[in-house]
């Protein structure tokens, strides 16, 4: 057991894969030499040779076209692409062959590539470098779309989406690679794709979270608790396809949802919970659901970038508004 | 040039004092190829789009150091009110943007544009060597002959993309590549800012003359590292190209040591004023 960061257990969780399977490989810009933008890849070339960890050119879109190429094939390519705002680049091999393989071939292909990718802010990067635009993923029916929370949960989700058939977006909270170190067991820990995790435990309201939004969240809970109230936390970890049922579980049980991220807020991943949530718990409601997000405006640079993000005051506030209500 | 060079010293040293934010991508080497270039354009009416490599273009269009290291340190004072930081600056013709190649279709859309009124501007594009690699550049070079777009694409072939060396990235010869779309290629050293600026200043005659898109591509070095970071290059060879291909060197040998020394110093004191104005050193 070592306590790591986020970026040290992704890297354990390629190494591992790599070394369990000749077929899993790596490839993206500077990934070799330079062990990629965030030192994710930190390794695989010494350990691994430059044939399973590949530099390639600046071309997002020929670094997802190749890679369903090579998973049609029997490969378990893993691509990096080095932020998540240059992978629109990739979008129309992305959305148009890997979500569609299988669908196409009647289940005879699949893409089972990973797309690794740093998303969202907090980094005092800017715009492409900031972004969180987690729904052009979830809204694609064929891909899966994952985002750890910390190094634990990184590490066991990173090793399903290598071993999962299906293509999986793998947004990584850019701002948790280096935040806070974890205990990761040495032992594989199996995890499935496509469930959520109840974090803190409550019968007053409900906080949906996901990614680095979950730190503030929990913090809010906290701050919530000193004043009597005991919120639930669940931890999406899997945008798609979606745990609607612990959360419905929850609704049902608190009647008072507010759900936070830092994407933007129009046709944003919160308009989706809530519509589930409508579906699923409408009549246990006590209040309105409330969103806590990014605004719709590009993410700003970073003087400016705290009142873009939510934060613990905000989720507080709204938490307030929808108890009261 | 020279003042080109203080600013991003400057801009490094801001950085390391955590005054900005996003990265840097310092132009420190290749001086000669932003002053030869924009020094040849017709800044009235000639359109630049830059990249993410952009602050020598941007200084040697405008010269506006103040609104620059305002931006980058995000400060609503900043040409893009801080906003956009180093990578996404707009003033008047000038333009820049952090996606690799996407600036250059949009370049060449600017000058068909402008064709189309009839206004004779050029619209020019700057690119680094990794950027072939995207596809929207060859999407955009194919246009551009297609179309006679008055477009001046500039290539900054300083043989690396980040950490990666440009035989790793580009098979068969990269100078070469806008040939077979019929557009003339014409190679110059970046580090000799007099021969970039008659080159680049001929080739905007031709493309103002209507003979279509014309590609200017300049052999160059990057002294710093890629951004702020890790620079994974081979020590000996860094000094090699310092000592040989430093444009400001080669330019003082030219000038003369006095007149360098009163540009140098007049360089100086105007980016110690900008950096007094905003309060850093
Ligand atoms: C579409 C896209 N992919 C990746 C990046 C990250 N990136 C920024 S600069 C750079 C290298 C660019 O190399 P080159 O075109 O040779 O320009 P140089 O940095 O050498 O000036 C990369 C990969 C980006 N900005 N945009
Ligand atoms: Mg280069």
């Amino acid at each position: 057991m070592a306590k790591l960061t986020m970026a040290q257990a992704l890297n354990q969780a390629l190494r591992e894969a790599m070394d369990e399977d000749d077929a899993v490989l790596v490839l993206g810009e500077d990934v070799g030499v330079d062990g990629g933008v965030f030192r994710v890849t930190e390794g695989l070339l010494d350990r691994f040779g430059a044939a399973r960890a590949i530099d390639t050119p600046l071309a997002e879109s020929a670094i997802v076209g190749v890679s369903i190429g090579m998973a049609a094939h029997g490969l378990r390519p893993v691509c990096e692409i080095q932020f998540s705002g240059f992978s629109y680049l990739a979008m129309q091999q992305l959305e148009g062959h890997a979500a569609r393989l299988r669908w196409r071939s009647r289940g005879r292909f699949s893409a089972s590539l990973v797309m690794r990718m740093p998303y969202g802010g907090g980094v005092r990067a800017l715009e492409h470098h900031s972004e969180s635009k987690e729904v052009y993923f979830a809204h694609t029916p064929g891909l899966k779309l994952v985002a750890p929370s910390g190094p634990r949960n990184a590490r066991a989700l990173l090793r399903a989406a290598i071993r999962d058939p299906d293509p999986v977006v793998f947004l990584e909270p850019k701002r948790l690679y280096r935040a806070f170190r974890e205990e990761v067991p040495d032992d594989d820990e199996p995890m499935a794709l496509g469930e959520s995790q109840t974090r803190r435990e409550g019968n007053d309201l409900t906080l949906i979270s996901w990614g680095a939004m979950l730190q503030p969240t929990l913090k809010a809970a906290e701050q919530l608790a000193k004043e009597g109230t005991e919120a639930e936390v669940i931890d999406l970890l899997s945008l798609s396809p979606l745990d609607d049922t612990r959360l419905a579980d929850s609704a049902r049980r608190t009647g008072r949802v507010v759900i936070v991220h830092e994407a933007h807020r129009s046709y944003g991943p919160g308009a989706e919970v809530i519509a589930r949530l409508v579906e699923k718990a409408f009549w246990y409601l006590e209040a309105p659901i409330a969103r806590v997000t990014g605004y719709d405006t590009q993410v700003p640079f970073f003087a400016r970038e705290t009142d873009y993000l939510p934060d613990v005051a905000r989720i507080v506030t709204s938490a307030h508004q929808v108890l009261e209500a | 040039m020279i003042l080109i060079r203080y600013v991003e010293q400057s801009l490094l040293r801001l950085y390391a004092q955590g005054l900005m934010g996003g990265t840097v991508h310092t132009c420190i080497g290749q001086e000669g190829c932003a002053v030869g270039v924009v020094s040849a354009i017709d800044r009235q009416r000639d359109m630049l789009f830059s990249n993410h490599r952009g602050h020598g273009h941007y200084l040697a269009y405008c010269g506006d150091i103040h609104g620059l290291i305002a931006e980058i340190m995000g400060l609503p004072i900043g040409v893009c009110g801080g906003m956009g930081g180093s990578q996404h600056i707009q003033r008047e013709n000038f333009y820049t943007n952090g996606i690799q190649g996407a600036g250059v279709p949009i370049a060449v859309g600017m000058g068909l544009a402008e064709r189309f009124k009839g206004t004779g501007a050029v619209s020019l594009a700057f690119l680094g060597d990794g950027t072939f690699g995207e596809g929207a550049v060859y999407e955009a070079m194919n246009l551009a002959a297609l179309w006679s777009a008055p477009t001046l694409f500039v290539v900054e072939h300083n043989g690396y993309a980040q950490s990666t060396p440009s035989s790793l990235q580009h098979a068969g010869d990269l100078s070469r590549r806008a040939e077979p779309f019929g557009i003339p290629v014409t190679r110059t050293e970046g580090a000799d800012v007099i021969a970039v600026f008659e080159v680049a200043n001929r080739l905007l005659g031709q493309i103002r003359a209507g003979k279509g898109p014309r590609l200017l591509f300049l052999d160059t070095h990057r002294f710093a590292p890629h951004s702020k970071g890790d620079d994974f290059r081979d020590r000996e060879e860094l000094e090699r190209i310092n000592r040989e291909c430093d444009p400001i060197q080669r330019l003082a040998a030219q000038i003369g040591a006095d007149t360098y020394e009163q540009v140098r110093k007049a360089a100086e004191i105007e980016v110690d004023i900008v950096l007094q104005e905003l309060g850093v050193q």
